[in-house]
C-alpha cells in the first residue's frame, strides 16, 4: 500500500483503538494487528504525531511497579475519526468509479 | 540481545538527538519490551520483535524536524562559539558589504524583470488607447466629409487593436515567467541556507 496512505489510515486506527478507553502502546498494537500490520517502530512516530497535533494526550501511570504511558483521545481526536468516516464515503465512490471503468473495459 | 543491551545501543545510536526526544523513545521501547515480557514473551524474543535497531534509528531521525537537529547541534558545541563570534565580529567589514551587495544585486535584477513586464503592459495600454482614438476619428472624418482619411484611420485602428492583443499575450507570458523565476530564486536562496545548516 502507498506509504502516505497507510500512514494516514494507521493514525485513524490508533485513534479508534483509544476511543472507548485509554490504552498503552503494546495494547494498541495488539488491538490493531488483527486488522492491519503495524510494528512497534511504526507506532512510535504515529503516537508522537497525534500528540503534537493535539489529537491525543499522554499520562504516565504506575503498573506492576514500573511506569507505563497511557494515551487518551481528545475531542479533536474524536472529530478526526468522524471526519475520516466522511472522507471514506468519498473514497468508496471513487473506488466505484474506478472499478466501473475497468468493468466497462473488460466488456469491450 | 537483552533489554538493557538494546536500550543502551539505542541511546548510543540516537546520540545527537534532543534530550527530550531521546528520553521519550527510550521510555517507549523500554515499556514495549516490558509489556511483551509480562505477556509471556521471552526477553530475547521481545527485543527481536521490537524491530531492527537501524530501522528504528532511521525512522526516529527522519521524523525529527531539521531545525530541532540543528538547534541541538549548535547548542551542544558551545566551546566553538566564542572564537566563532570573534571571527564574525572581526570579519564584519568584509562580509557585511559583500552580503549587502549580493542582496542589492538580486533585488535590482528582480526589479528590472518587473520593469520589463510593466513596460510591456504600458505598450499594450497605449496601443489600445490609439486604437480607440483612431476608431473615434473614423466617425469624425466621415462627418467632416473626408471618407478616404476615414478609411485610413479605420485601418490604423484595426492595426493598433491587433498589436494591442498581441502585446497583451506577450505581457502575460512574461509576467508568468518572471513570477516563476522569482519563486525559483527564492527556493534557491532557501536551499543555500538548508545546506549550510545541514
Amino acid at each position: 500500500m502507498d506509504i502516505q496512505l497507510k500512514r494516514g489510515l494507521l493514525e485513524v486506527c490508533v485513534l479508534a483503538a483509544i476511543k472507548s478507553e485509554d490504552s498503552y502502546g503494546y495494547q494498541i498494537i495488539k488491538d490493531i494487528r488483527p486488522y492491519v500490520t503495524i510494528s512497534e517502530s511504526t507506532l512510535y512516530p504515529i503516537l508522537r504525531r497525534l500528540e503534537t497535533a493535539d489529537l491525543l494526550t499522554v499520562r504516565t501511570a504506575e503498573h506492576n511497579g514500573r511506569l507505563r504511558k497511557y494515551y487518551h483521545i481528545t475531542e479533536l481526536g474524536k472529530k478526526r475519526i468522524e471526519a475520516f468516516k466522511d472522507e471514506w464515503k468519498e473514497i468508496v465512490s471513487i473506488y466505484d468509479f474506478i472499478t466501473k471503468e475497468e468493468k466497462g473495459n473488460d466488456q469491450k | 540481545m537483552t533489554r538493557s543491551e538494546f536500550l543502551s545501543l539505542l541511546e548510543q545510536r540516537l546520540n545527537g538527538l534532543p534530550q527530550e526526544d531521546l528520553k521519550r523513545s527510550m521510555e517507549y521501547y523500554g515499556e514495549m519490551i516490558d509489556d511483551m515480557t509480562d505477556d509471556g514473551i521471552p526477553e530475547e524474543e521481545a527485543v527481536a520483535a521490537v524491530g531492527d535497531i537501524d530501522g528504528i534509528v532511521d525512522g526516529i531521525i527522519s521524523e525529527t524536524p531539521l531545525n530541532r537537529l540543528v538547534k541541538e547541534r549548535v547548542s551542544s558545541r558551545r566551546r566553538f562559539r566564542a572564537w566563532e563570534i570573534v571571527l564574525l565580529v572581526l570579519g564584519l567589514p568584509v562580509w557585511l558589504p559583500v552580503l549587502l551587495a549580493v542582496l542589492i544585486i538580486v533585488m535590482s535584477l528582480y526589479i528590472v524583470m518587473w520593469s520589463l513586464v510593466i513596460s510591456l503592459y504600458s505598450v499594450m495600454v497605449s496601443l489600445g488607447a490609439s486604437a480607440v482614438a483612431c476608431a473615434v476619428w473614423v466617425f469624425v472624418r466621415l462627418a467632416l466629409g473626408t471618407p478616404l482619411q476615414s478609411l485610413l484611420f479605420g485601418g490604423a485602428a484595426l492595426a493598433a487593436a491587433g498589436l494591442a492583443i498581441i502585446f497583451l499575450h506577450i505581457s502575460n507570458i512574461t509576467a508568468k515567467g518572471v513570477l516563476i523565476l522569482g519563486k525559483k530564486i527564492l527556493v534557491g536562496i532557501k536551499k543555500c541556507f538548508v545546506r549550510k545548516e545541514a
